[in-house]
């Protein structure tokens, strides 16, 4: 018996999440009601992403391995912890041990905080859900406790809902889009540094007057939105920081251009690959909706979505645009840093759109707040990459051996990522115990004073006080 | 001869594949010939050229040569018939 069970588990344990994945995907599907042939399709789709997405991987480590070393001897500075970008960051999280449980845990924790009437956010972004694994998996790495990262897990699906529901007022104003709230923590971390930053640019003479012309800026740095054209102007640079000095000019040039050409190609790869695991996603995320939707009531609730559809405000591209430039000279200046930014260079207006409602679209003071969020993210990613390694390994992916750590900005530069760490780190189970108590307080007070909350994260709050939707729910 | 539709959303990854999914499977019942392409928000104006129409979750430039609509409808299920008829109205046209 114990040989047939240990088999059993070997079995699984090889099978990595290019199986294994599909297979609990198939179930989850058809629990969610999808029809049978549908939801096989669909867990096949997410198999074979998971092969693409790996393929691309390995373009993309063998070129910024080696170059990364080079960089190393060449100039001496150190940066070997390689930016992998979100899709890789999300392929590992739903790939791990965490990710296969994560959307029964989500959905659970949605319903049941919606029933209890703690939350007004039915988050209906599966796709996302991989955040939380991701900061399950982590727990799971330092841990190695399957148990104590899916609470963590769960936990942080309880904090995007509250975050979700603190922003929701001031993202449907800003943006323009009722009904709809936005429980994504990579894009909701920046409030809490916003509101500081904000807080003292308010009181600089001079300063608290400037912004920047949004046009202007969408001209001059337009480079930066379009994913190849960055690839390549990305890849050149580090491969001329790599190179510069070897003996041979001409095979210096050859190199220089090889690095720049396939780092554009794994820039445009790469989200194509994650594509398909959207596409393999799309049937289970829509049997989700409906499932979750029928049993939430016609409540007045606020419809979850991914912050992707906030991103093409002019507010959040110009920003994230000049953030771009900025994040390349603070991985160079920051002392102590060992990271090398490059995938993730493109997912910068994640980062900041959440502020704009903050600073009503200013595009210097998102600006300032995105450069401390990054600044402060650096050290959480130098922090994190043995873990964010571990996790890729552990989630069967196929890294070099030993020579280089991976990260990503989102979501490895997010201090939320790194309070967790810290907490389990500290005191395992207590510390666990201890995050929900602050996230509960946070739902808590949220319930009982909404407008104090909206007031921070929005700035035209006279007319949210008006409004009589930014009442309590109940 | 296939519309060409271009569906931008912020990653050309998440919400665009599955507005694309929701467009082609909507078209195709309605008989409608489509072929469609995901793309960023900050990509639109240099691919706009070759598109019939553009279908967007999140806020597209102004001055646009081609129709433009911006909808939520495929990700939240609410409104979503009637988007796919103007979408149709459009491709008629």
């Amino acid at each position: 018996m114990d040989g047939l069970l240990a088999g059993i588990k070997a079995v699984v344990d090889g099978l990595g999440p290019t199986v294994l994945l599909p297979i609990v995907i198939f179930v989850i599907a058809l629990v969610l009601g999808t029809k049978p042939g549908r939801a096989f399709r669909a867990a096949v789709t997410i198999g074979v992403a998971f092969i693409g997405i790996n393929l691309v991987l390995g373009l993309m480590f063998t070129n910024l391995a080696d170059v990364a070393q080079s960089i190393v001897t060449n100039s001496g500075l150190k940066r070997d912890i390689v930016d992998v970008g979100w899709p890789s960051a999300a392929a590992i999280a739903f790939g791990s041990s965490v990710g296969l449980w994560i959307i029964p845990v989500a959905i659970a924790v949605n319903i049941a905080l919606l029933m209890l009437g703690l939350t007004r956010t039915l988050n209906v972004d599966i796709w996302n859900f991989w955040h939380m694994a991701f900061m399950g998996s982590l727990v799971v790495a330092l841990t190695d406790s399957l148990l104590m990262g899916l609470g963590v897990a769960a936990l942080m699906a309880a904090l995007a809902l509250f975050f979700g529901d603190w922003t929701a007022k001031a993202v449907q104003r800003f943006y323009g889009i009722p009904g709809v709230s936005v429980p994504h923590l990579a894009s909701a971390q920046i409030l809490p540094i916003a509101v500081i930053v904000n807080w003292v640019i308010d009181r600089i003479p001079g300063v608290r007057d400037l912004n920047m012309d949004e046009k202007a800026i969408q001209k001059n740095f337009g480079v930066f939105g379009e994913p190849v054209v960055m690839g390549l102007v990305i890849g050149i640079g580090l491969g001329l920081l790599a190179f510069w000095n070897m003996a041979d000019t001409s095979a210096m040039i050859v190199k220089v251009l090889h690095t720049g050409m396939n780092l554009a190609a794994v820039m445009l790869l790469l989200p194509r690959m994650v594509k398909i695991l959207m596409e393999g996603l799309v049937p289970i995320s829509e049997a989700a909706r409906n499932f979750v939707q029928s049993r939430a009531g016609n409540k007045d609730i606020h419809v979850g979505l991914d912050s992707a559809i906030l991103i093409g405000h002019p507010a959040a591209i110009a920003s994230a645009l000049i953030l771009v430039p900025i994040a390349i000279v603070l991985s160079i200046i920051l002392p102590g840093n060992q990271v090398i930014l490059f995938a993730d260079l493109a997912v910068i207006p994640f980062l900041v759109a959440m502020a704009a409602p903050l600073v009503n679209g200013n595009v210097f003071r998102m600006v300032i707040i995105g450069t401390v969020t990054l600044a402060i993210g650096f050290y959480v990613a130098n922090a994190t990459a043995p873990l964010f390694t571990d996790t890729a390994v552990a989630a069967s992916f196929s890294l070099p051996e030993g020579t280089t750590l991976i990260t990503s900005v989102v979501d490895g530069f997010l201090w939320i990522s790194w309070v967790v760490v810290k907490a389990v780190e500290w005191a395992g189970a207590l510390g666990i115990l201890a995050l929900g108590v602050v996230i509960f307080l946070c739902i808590f007070s949220f319930k009982k004073n909404p407008l104090a909350w909206q007031k921070l994260a929005d700035i035209q709050t006279e007319e949210a006080k008006k409004v009589p939707a930014g009442a309590p729910a109940e | 001869m296939a519309k060409h539709i271009l569906v931008a959303c912020g990653t050309a990854v998440a919400t665009s594949t599955v507005v694309c999914m929701a467009i082609e499977e909507a078209m195709k019942e309605k008989g409608i010939m489509v072929s469609t392409q995901q793309c960023k928000a900050t990509e639109v104006p240099s691919l706009v050229e070759n598109a019939d129409l553009v279908v967007s979750t999140t806020p597209l430039p102004d001055d646009l040569p081609k129709p433009s609509i911006v909808t939520l409808a495929f990700l939240t299920g609410i409104g979503k018939d009637e988007i796919i008829e103007k979408i149709a109205d459009h491709l008629r046209s």
